[in-house]
């Protein structure tokens, strides 16, 4: 597994905007990432806080060097998705995990212990978004996505099992409470949303509450009203925003506008309308949507979504605890997938040897058939290849379930070795990213069905 | 009453803000203690010595106590208090004791112990004296809390702007309370130094006004009440708010300070009170001049 991005650790909101990509683009993205021979799978995550992408190599000889491939594929993708000239334009800002250490990112990641709220829901939503985009391109096929189902599960039981996700605390909470440090009580403000998707409606449900009146322009008008009128607040087409900037005092923009929405000009006409009013804008969109530049107005305010980092290391401080508790679960839960992972590891052994056994055995029964058995009627060729298949079961049952125990708590490299040895089996792969591959074609009962040594020894079997 | 009884009631009175001063630095810079409570209270405690001193002393000295400029200096300072008290959790500005506070000490310190004494001469003297010291006092004390909530909006906006809002700054009252505080005061204040400005200009018309210190004093109480003025008025019709109306306030203030201080220090002598309020003489009481 490989994870590679950008997140608000790693890069200011002005170079993640760059990377960000809205929901209408990522199939492309997807088709474009599981085009290169280099990714077997992969999903696209794009929120306010990251922008990753999450691939599991296709197979190599080695494991490395698949990993280190697949790397530089996903890098060159970014690298197209901003314009960038070079791969190392962009390693100033990436981050990049793989292996165990890429799937406990992911299981922090859906968990909220990655983000910059700590627990925030949100996020949880955002990764199952992405995961619903990646099945639909058809991008996501078998291992990573069992993965991110598992880190569905991790998720779940950090807010079930922790205070974590209590009290939360949301981008748009931390917006609340920098509101107050300006304007104090906000029962005399008017609160204006720009833009009326689900941070609008968080902002709405967070800063609605204590307002005078809340107001919601959006370039959808009937998307505006609908927002509107849940909170009993005014919609307004996004045509109309100057004249709503001057009513308004505390200003949340959340659209999903690739350029400013918000510029130095029209708050400058804003303000002298305002009579220097103060304004307090909040931009929690990525890409931004108000012009950094209007900050430097007098008595105007414009905090974007890292700005907010400073209140979050309050909640941060406090959250400890539920921090260590959730770690703990992830550990756990980690441990649990590695031991799946590596029981996965040794599928290639197992497979070859069915294959090598049936192979032995459906060679011996084709001989006899053409020969001593000539006679056989097909419903007594159909039996003996039952009693064929039973056999090899029953006979490679022990061993599989063995060599799986002993793969779950270590990797079982002696036993595989030994079987490759007893049996001449053919080269193992080397991780269980690769082992994944086979166990496609393990039934769900644990037990193998032969690829293509047994598929091919089946074709020659008489009927 | 005595000297003794007044002596005693200044130290304690000083004793008190400098402990109020110490509880809100402390508070801002540590994030320690209970402004709202000990602060305020302190604060208040300390404008009933004060407003004990001021009787006593008066009383010792056989003086109005709004006639001169040391004493009422020092009932400004206290009035300066008593507005605080009266004002803080209204306009929630607690905070502003970090300034009132020092503010109060530093005028009865003054009061006290700067510039020489001399009592109003027979031919300055007028019924207008009083109104114009009152009014101009009182002015001067509802500017000094608008001053201080000028000084906090600058350091809040400034944490604000800079997006450092943790630390000191979350101890700050918001910016929209602090804004909204300074132009109340400054609104409050306003009348009584037009009042006392109409009052000093027919006063002086009845003294000479030969001297250097005079003219300074007369031009700097003008441009005091421009630049108020000036502030007041360019807030309601051009939106000056927040810093430049903090900056214009603080200006302000600073002239009237300037005013004070020439009355505090001009050299004219009065030989009836000098001798009991020379600070040399580790005598008690203000001075007293007009």
């Amino acid at each position: 597994m490989v994870v590679v991005g950008v997140s608000h650790k790693t890069a200011p909101v002005d170079v993640r905007e760059r990377f960000a990509a809205g929901s209408e683009v990522l199939p492309e993205l997807l088709a474009r990432l599981t085009a290169r021979p280099e990714l077997e799978e992969a999903m696209f995550l794009s929120t306010c806080n990251r922008v990753e992408v999450i691939a599991l190599p296709r197979p190599g000889p080695n494991l490395e060097d698949s990993t280190r491939a697949a790397s530089r594929a996903i890098r060159e993708a970014l690298r197209d998705q901003i314009g960038a000239s070079s791969v190392d334009d962009l390693s100033e800002w990436l981050y990049e995990k793989s292996g165990d250490a890429a799937v406990r990112h992911i299981f922090r990641v859906a968990a909220s212990l990655d983000s910059m709220v700590l627990g925030e829901p949100q996020i949880l939503g955002q990764v199952k978004d992405a995961y619903d985009a990646a099945v639909a391109a058809g991008a996501l096929r078998s291992h990573l996505s069992r993965c991110v189902h598992r880190a569905f599960t991790v998720a779940k039981r950090v807010r079930t099992e922790t205070q974590l996700g209590a009290g939360i605390v949301s981008i748009s909470s931390v917006a609340v409470d920098l509101t107050k440090h300006i304007f104090g009580d906000l029962g005399s403000s008017t609160v204006l949303l720009v833009g009326a998707g689900e941070m609008a409606e968080q902002a709405a449900k967070s800063l609605g509450k204590g307002a005078k009146s809340i107001r919601v322009c959006n370039r959808s008008f009937d998307r505006a009203a609908t927002l509107a009128a849940t909170f009993g607040g005014t919609a307004a087409p996004l045509d109309q925003l100057e004249a709503e900037l001057v009513i308004s005092d505390v200003v949340v923009a959340s659209t999903s506008s690739k350029t400013f929405v918000i510029t130095k000009d029209l708050v400058k006409r804003v303000m002298k309308q305002r009579k220097g009013k103060t304004l307090f804008l909040i931009d929690i969109a990525v890409p931004r949507n108000i012009d950094p530049e209007v900050h430097k107005l007098d008595n105007v305010y414009v905090y974007n979504i890292d700005d907010l980092e400073a209140e979050v290391a309050e909640n941060m401080k406090l959250r400890q605890k539920e921090v260590t508790a959730a770690e703990v679960i992830v550990d756990a839960e980690l441990a649990e997938w590695a031991a799946w992972a590596r029981g996965l590891n040794v599928n290639p052994t197992v497979v070859a040897l069915r294959a090598r056994t049936r192979g032995v055995l459906v060679a011996e029964l084709e001989r006899s058939l053409g020969q001593r058995l000539k006679h056989l009627t097909e419903g007594d060729r159909a039996a003996l290849l039952q009693m064929m298949e039973s056999a090899t079961n029953k006979l490679l049952h022990a061993p599989t379930t063995r060599l799986k125990a002993a793969a779950s708590s270590s990797d079982a490299g002696d036993l595989v070795e030994a079987l490759h040895h007893l049996f001449d089996l053919p080269k193992a792969p080397e991780s269980a990213e690769e082992g994944v591959r086979d166990s496609r074609t393990m039934r769900t009962d644990g037990s193998s069905q032969a690829p293509i040594a047994a598929e091919a020894s089946e074709k020659r079997l008489p009927h | 009453m005595s000297e003794t009884s007044a002596n005693l009631l200044f130290f304690l009175t000083c004793a008190t803000y400098v402990a109020a001063t110490v509880v809100f630095l402390r508070f801002l810079v540590n994030g320690k203690g209970d402004v709202g409570r000990l602060g305020a209270r302190l604060i208040a405690f300390g404008a009933v010595l004060h407003a004990a001193h001021i009787c006593v002393a008066s009383l010792v000295l056989r003086v109005c106590p709004v006639e001169g400029i040391h004493f009422p200096m020092s009932v400004a300072s206290m009035l300066m208090c008593v507005a605080y008290v009266i004002a803080r959790r209204r306009l929630r500005v607690e905070v502003a004791g970090a300034f009132v506070a020092p503010l109060a000490l530093t005028s009865l310190m003054a009061s006290r112990f700067v510039g020489g004494g001399a009592e109003p001469g027979e031919g300055i003297k007028s019924f207008l004296l009083p109104f114009h010291v009152t009014a101009n006092l009182v002015g001067v004390a509802l500017f000094g809390l608008a001053f201080s909530a000028a000084a906090l909006y600058l350091a809040q906006e400034r944490f604000v702007k800079s997006k450092r809002i943790d630390g000191m700054s979350r101890r700050l009252p918001p910016l929209d309370a602090l804004d909204r505080a300074e132009h109340r005061f400054l609104l409050a204040g306003f009348p009584l130094l037009t009042i006392g400005i109409i009052t000093g200009t027919v006063w002086a018309r009845r003294v000479e006004m030969g001297g250097t210190s005079e003219i300074l004093r007369a031009v700097f109480g003008y441009v005091t009440w421009f630049v108020i003025a000036g502030v007041l008025f360019l807030r309601a019709a051009a939106g000056w708010r927040g810093r430049r109306a903090a900056y214009g306030t603080i200006a302000g203030f600073g002239f009237a300070v300037l005013v004070l201080i020439l009355y505090l220090v001009r050299k004219e002598p009065a030989p009836a009170v000098a001798a009991i309020s020379a600070p040399a003489s580790g005598v008690v009481t203000p001075a007293v001049l007009p």
